[in-house]
């Protein structure tokens, strides 16, 4: 990729707290124009590494390049061109949100012409003349976002957007970001949902103490699972080892789950069709089979051996 | 310093949103004025009072009171408050530099404490007698440095203590001798001996003895006092600027 092409450039980039090494060695490249999504469990050092590329945290080691800017040196430049929701933060409670707007557009070399408009888009134009403590959790969430465009940014950050938003205030997150990509902006962000990384992003980056354990688009990180199906059902009547269903065809992987097993296969239909003979023949009551197509949550537990949420 | 007044106008309507602090920072020093010249109001025997009553002299210490009861507690509070809720840290992203963000807090307390000085001078002037004798232009000039010196205690205070337990512990170690040593009550020639030059080096003594000898009209012999002023303002600058965090 051509140098003026790439919104952020990472190499090597470490960060240590004490004895944990919060992000290990994370090297990667996003084009502009990409929605790139860092997913991981709580813990896995998202927000360490989406703060060093925002210019909060100071990374001991390696390189960071946010639209050929260095974050620590040109933090003020880069400051200006970039848009950024954080975990954990407030505006001053008592504010108004067209006051918070109209406050945030101020700070800014360059702002959106008419910033208000915002509130319109997000639906927030009825809570203009709310004070900010007064909204809902959404509203805050969505307030935050206003303020992270008010500049009309090239690039947006967003830490864990979608958390504690219902579906619904989620389904509107999403469109509001599929919207902003659609005029060729670049979006980064973290989150624990590996629904929201598939239904939203180019590209996804999977994260796992500290380090980029897989980087691909959503497509192939599930492709190269080389498990085309997952096949879940209990056993009822008796207690049996997963081994019994490694044998039966296309089979690839069993991981027992919950109180049944899951077949991962590369041919869904001849692996059922089996598995129903085989239980015929060895006299298992078989219960609550369904067949599913595996997501990145598959991926997630193939490497790692570990569920997402736990 | 883009967006200094859009910040510091925010601030100061936010501050008129919380009325407990509006209240406090205005109607405390007034209070006391009246407390002291009307409730109070006895003469010290023997103290020249170059003709003028009791509340020429409680005058200037509430001035003193506003200045310390609006910016020295409001600015580190802001900063305090503000970093905890995750507000700085939300700013910390934009553009914002932390001399304009410092400057917009203090602009904005800077106000209050105009119209505290307003409120206790009309009281004062218009209900109680009292006359400026000396220069007009030299008792602005003095409440200017006070302010200014203040508001670098404030910003340091707020810097300095990350929380806002922190700060009210600073705040109010240092309000009380402050208000016992800074002339508020009592002149400073019946403080021990050991104690007079710990009294004269308190940033407030300086505002309170100036401002009282511009009252009287006596010259200002002591600039001195100024000095006093900006070792204060000076050091609290270094403090602001080396301590300040933003999470």
């Amino acid at each position: 990729m051509a140098q003026q092409t790439l919104a952020l450039k990472c190499e090597h980039v470490v960060k240590r707290y004490g004895d944990l090494v919060a992000v290990n060695d994370v090297s990667l490249e996003i084009a502009v124009g990409e929605i790139f999504g860092l997913v991981g469990p709580n813990g896995a050092g998202k927000t360490t590494l989406i703060e060093m590329i925002e210019s909060l945290r100071k990374p001991d080691s390696g390189s960071i390049r946010v639209l050929g800017l260095d974050p620590q040196a040109q933090s003020v430049e880069l400051r200006e061109r970039i848009g950024v929701q954080l975990q954990a933060t407030s505006i001053q409670p008592n504010l108004k949100v067209k006051e918070a707007i109209g406050l945030f557009a101020s700070l800014y070399r360059k702002s959106l012409l008419h910033p208000e408009e915002l509130l319109e888009t997000l639906s927030l134009a009825d809570k203009a003349n709310s004070r900010f403590r007064k909204l809902s959790g959404g509203q805050k969430q969505r307030v935050a976002i206003a303020l992270a465009l008010v500049n009309d940014p090239e690039i947006l950050f967003f830490d864990e957007i979608t958390t504690g938003l219902d579906p619904q205030a989620r389904r509107a997150m999403w469109d509001l970001l599929r919207e902003f990509h659609g005029r060729g902006k670049t979006v980064f962000l973290t989150t624990h949902y590996m629904e929201e990384a598939e239904a939203l992003c180019d590209r996804v980056a999977v994260i796992d103490h500290g380090r980029i354990i897989a980087l691909d688009t959503p497509a192939n990180l599930v492709h190269n699972l080389k498990a085309g199906t997952k096949v879940l059902f209990r056993v009822t009547n008796r207690a049996v080892a997963s081994a019994e269903f490694a044998k039966l065809p296309a089979v690839t992987r069993v991981e027992p789950k919950d109180d049944g097993f899951v077949l991962y296969t590369s041919d869904g239909n001849a692996t059922l069709q089996e598995l129903i003979r085989h239980a015929d023949r060895q006299g298992l009551s078989l219960d609550a089979i369904r067949t599913e197509t595996p997501n990145l949550d598959d991926v997630f537990l193939a490497l790692t051996g570990r569920e997402m949420r736990e | 310093m883009r967006g200094l007044a859009k910040l510091a106008w925010s601030e100061f309507r936010l501050t008129l949103r919380d009325p407990m602090t509006a209240f406090w920072s205005l109607a405390f020093p007034a209070l006391w004025f009246l407390l002291m010249v009307v409730v109070i109001g006895m003469p010290i025997p023997g103290f020249d009072y170059h003709g003028q009553g009791f509340a020429s002299l409680v005058f200037p210490a509430s001035i003193s009171l506003v200045i310390l009861s609006t910016s020295f507690i409001g600015v580190p509070i802001a900063l305090t408050t503000y970093r905890e809720a995750g507000v700085l840290r939300r700013l910390r992203v934009t553009p914002v530099k932390v001399t304009t963000l410092v400057a917009a807090y203090s602009l904005s307390q800077l106000a209050f404490t105009v119209v505290g000085v307003a409120v206790v001078t009309i009281l004062a002037m218009g209900f109680f007698e009292v006359r400026i004798l000396g220069s007009a232009l030299a008792f602005v000039g003095v409440l200017f440095c006070a302010m200014v010196t203040f508001l670098a205690l404030g910003s340091a205070i707020g810097s300095v203590a990350r929380t806002t337990r922190t700060a009210n512990i600073i705040i109010w170690s240092a309000f009380t001798p402050m208000l016992m040593l800074s002339e508020l009550f009592m002149p400073l020639s019946l403080l021990p001996r050991w104690l007079q030059p710990i009294a004269k080096a308190l940033p407030l003594t300086p505002v309170n003895t100036l401002l009282r000898d511009i009252v009287f009209g006596v010259a200002l012999g002591d600039l001195w006092r100024f000095g006093v002023l900006g070792a204060w303002a000076v050091v609290s600058l270094v403090l602001t600027v080396r301590f300040f965090r933003w999470e």
